[in-house]
């Protein structure tokens, strides 16, 4: 009975206990392979399915198959887990700085389930976004298991994040990166090594059961001083298609909100749309990576007009899938689209100066890849290192940088808010850490509050009341009612200070009639950030806090400076 | 010594509440376990200097606090004793001569005593008005005094002092503190005492020693009774 008690709760094992550093790294091991797990089940699975309906792509009523994928999909997410559809990569980083990473056990297995359907039926979607959500909801339930704080619950959820996109992509440093950067926001030591040991595990697993492939291998190519120019016109032309994307997905979302149908009809509308598009143009259809690989061989053959269309194609049909209630992620569409627009480019250069010897067209699509990466996510880094582990291709690494840094600089300056931020933004979540919004988040009013005012009564002369301000620390006195001790308004010194040196009306006032009653009250559970906006807009040092007509206390803007400093030090200075 | 997480978050000088959510965040190296909360004294201690957050005993501030406390009239009056009939026929020989005979004091502090209530007689009289003068430095003596004094002197004829009513003035109080906080709570709950009339009245009488403490003790009540 004892070995059973010992084993439920893991976080009294002495060997645990020792150092925390240490119990961090081997949960992050755990966490790491078991992510990696889970997306390679995921990769699988769309293998799987792919064969499955490979042959059923002659028949004309194809097009419904995308339909019914994001149907089930959607309806396995409202009705069977309820969860919310989308790709996830928002909750996750909202969790993170919100409820210090917690997620529920189910989100570590819907997504797999809904995304899996909606992909392997051909909608157009990435399977890396619900990885990343089954990585993190591994990751914080581990932690949960082991009884870790907010802290180290946060740096588990990134590890989770990071070995998913390690093993789906075999790239250890991109997942590394992208965690840190996308998903924490925060570059500390006692993050990255976890996360660091995370990516290996979770690479290491991926590499066991798949082996150990670069995805999208290519040839060795010529860079020329040209070509590193003409990178910046393709970074302006990433940009402006993962801006496109961006504001069509949205738009997609809204359009969708309107159609009055359930969920999951919305969803097969718009997977009935990509289908359709697909009869067209297969390349649209699931996540596309074949394409990336025939492109980036150099392979792929149409003409200008023809890549330019799928490169169109392909954002409408990622915003119909995901926009209309699909489930998936946007890296894999993405890549694709970024391959084919530095396609698009590579064809139009050759067109227009066709004296010149351009670079392999391999190489553009490559480096359209990063620009839309970088442009969508903002996040430079993991876009750099993603394209250079992804394809092998260290020798492109100068272009990369530029393609990278010039669409990121470009969409920050369309678009302020990167994809994933853009609702948490828009709402207010986005809290990362060390930044003023995070401390306000973190402190509330009632660790604030003050209560060494004395109260008095409406009834109380003046004279009294002197006696009381004599004895009194503090400028402000709450009036309250003698019998249901209810809070009426307020005194504040400032406010009466000529009556007081005025011995006539000592025995003629009533505290009653000097009173403030219209006076701007906090309630304990009112956001810090409101609280301080309405002391600014009205010119308050204290404000009384009442719950349920009572006085509590009184929270002003000196006690809050030396909370919020202190609050500060503690989250900002280099952690333990 | 076995600390509380309420003794940790008064030694921080922080709401309990603020404590538990570092704990909860993982901020402050404190655990908690099933039924409590597991931490190291001098680890957080460290921890405190680290950041640089104030960590003191609360224990300690209090007993600094009960040293502060001022004292109240009647001592320091039965300290500085009361004298009769002193001689002196302007500011300075009345100021000499009561500084003469106040007791306690050493020759060198009455010496450096009468030169500094000189000084502070120049920059402006601290006759009162009613014929009450009340006497003192500037600053606490170079000579250090653990409690305050009160002279009370009766000149044996009215002497012109420059106080603000133009009346001669025929009591001193001399008052000695040792800090200027003293001062100033000596000085507020004499004050008191002289606003009332009856008791000018009183002194004017030159009354003897035990019914002017029965007075003051009086008026010492009155003060406790105003005040609580």
């Amino acid at each position: 009975m004892r070995i059973f008690q010992s084993w439920r709760y893991p976080a009294n094992w002495r060997i645990f206990r020792l150092d925390d550093r240490l119990l961090l790294i081997l949960a992050a091991i755990i966490v790491g392979s078991c992510s990696g797990l889970a997306s390679v089940i995921l990769n699988r699975a769309l293998m799987a399915m792919f064969n499955w309906f490979h042959h059923l792509r002659h028949y004309w009523w194809v097009f419904v198959l995308p339909a019914t994928g994001a149907a089930l999909s959607s309806l396995f997410l409202e009705k069977v887990v309820k969860e919310g559809a989308g790709h996830g990569v928002p909750e996750v980083i909202y969790s993170v700085s919100r409820y210090g990473g917690l997620l529920r056990f189910r989100s570590s297995f819907s997504r797999l389930i809904s995304s899996a359907l909606t992909i392997g039926s051909g909608g157009s979607a990435g399977p890396e976004a619900p990885v990343v959500i089954s990585g993190a909801a591994i990751g914080s339930n581990i932690a949960k298991y082991f009884s870790l704080n907010d802290r180290q619950r946060v740096t588990l959820v990134g590890c989770g994040a990071a070995g998913a996109i390690s093993s789906i992509f075999n790239a250890p440093i991109a997942g590394m990166v992208f965690a840190i950067e996308v998903i924490i926001g925060e570059w500390k030591s006692v993050n990255i090594v976890p996360i660091a040991i995370a990516s290996v595990a979770g690479t290491e697993i991926s590499r066991i059961l798949q082996g150990n492939q670069i995805p999208f291998s290519h040839r060795i190519f010529n860079i020329h001083q040209m070509d590193i120019l003409a990178c910046v016109g393709l970074a302006i032309l990433t940009a402006a298609a993962s801006i496109l994307l961006t504001r069509l997905l949205r738009s997609m979302d809204k359009i969708a909100k309107k159609v009055p149908a359930p969920l999951w009809i919305r969803a097969a509308i718009g997977g009935c749309a990509v289908g359709l598009i697909g009869l067209f143009l297969p390349e649209v259809l699931g996540k596309g990576y074949h394409v990336v690989q025939t492109t980036i061989e150099g392979a792929f053959s149409q003409g200008l007009i023809i890549v330019g269309l799928a490169t169109i194609a392909k954002i409408v049909a990622t915003a119909l899938t995901l926009g209309w209630g699909g489930s998936g992620g946007i890296f894999a569409p993405c890549l694709v689209i970024g391959c084919l627009a530095g396609l698009t480019y590579h064809h139009a250069l050759v067109l227009l100066w066709p004296s010149i010897t351009w670079v392999n067209q391999g190489c553009f699509a490559l480096l359209g890849m990063a620009g839309l990466i970088s442009g969508m996510l903002q996040a430079p880094l993991t876009g750099i290192f993603l394209i250079v582990e992804i394809t092998g291709g260290y020798e492109v690494i100068l272009p990369l940088i530029i393609v990278s840094a010039v669409t990121t600089s470009v969409c920050h300056y369309m678009e302020p808010a990167a994809y994933y931020m853009k609702d948490l933004v828009e709402y207010g979540h986005l809290l990362r850490p060390g930044t003023d919004a995070r401390v306000l988040s973190d402190l509330n009013v009632s660790e604030l509050i003050e209560k060494d005012c004395i109260a008095v009564t409406q009834n109380m002369l003046l004279r009294d009341f002197i006696k009381i301000v004599k004895k009194s620390h503090r400028n402000y006195f709450p009036v309250e009612d003698e019998e249901t001790g209810h809070f009426m308004g307020i005194i504040h010194l400032d406010d009466i200070r000529q009556y007081l040196f005025n011995p006539v009306m000592y025995d003629t006032v009533f505290l009653g009639q000097i009173m403030n009653t219209a006076v701007e009250v906090v309630n304990p559970d009112d956001d810090l950030a409101d609280v301080i906006r309405k002391m600014d807009a009205n010119h308050l040092f204290s404000m009384p806090v009442v719950v349920n007509n009572r006085f509590i206390g009184l929270i002003s803007k000196g006690s809050l400076l030396d909370q919020y400093r202190k609050e500060l030090m503690v989250q900002t200075c280099q952690s333990i | 010594m076995k600390m509380t997480i309420h003794e940790v978050a008064q030694c921080l000088n922080l709401h309990v509440r603020t404590i538990e959510r570092w704990i909860r965040q993982g901020r402050i190296p404190i655990q908690k376990t099933g039924n409590g909360y597991l931490f190291n004294e001098s680890a957080l201690k460290k921890w405190a200097k680290m950041y640089r957050l104030p960590f003191s005993m609360p224990e300690k501030l209090k007993s600094r606090g009960y040293e502060e406390r001022p004292e109240n009239l009647l001592y320091a009056m039965k300290r500085g004793g009361v004298l009769h009939d002193l001689k002196g026929d302007d500011m300075e020989t009345a100021l000499k001569s009561a500084v003469e005979h106040m007791p306690v004091l050493s020759k060198t502090s009455k010496k450096e005593l009468y030169r500094l209530l000189l000084e502070r007689e120049h920059l402006t009289s601290t006759g009162i008005g009613k014929g009450v003068a009340i006497p003192h430095p500037r600053e606490p003596l170079s000579d250090v005094m653990n409690s305050p004094i009160i002279s009370t002197c009766f000149l044996e004829k009215p002497v012109d002092f420059g106080a603000v009513d133009d009346r001669p003035v025929f009591v001193l109080f001399i008052l000695l503190s040792q800090s200027i906080k003293i001062h100033l709570h000596l000085l507020s709950r004499f004050s008191f005492c002289i606003r009332d009339n009856s008791f000018v009245e009183f002194l004017k009488t030159s009354p003897d020693e035990t019914s002017f403490f029965a007075k003051i003790a009086d008026f010492e009540k009155q003060l406790d009774r105003a005040e609580t």
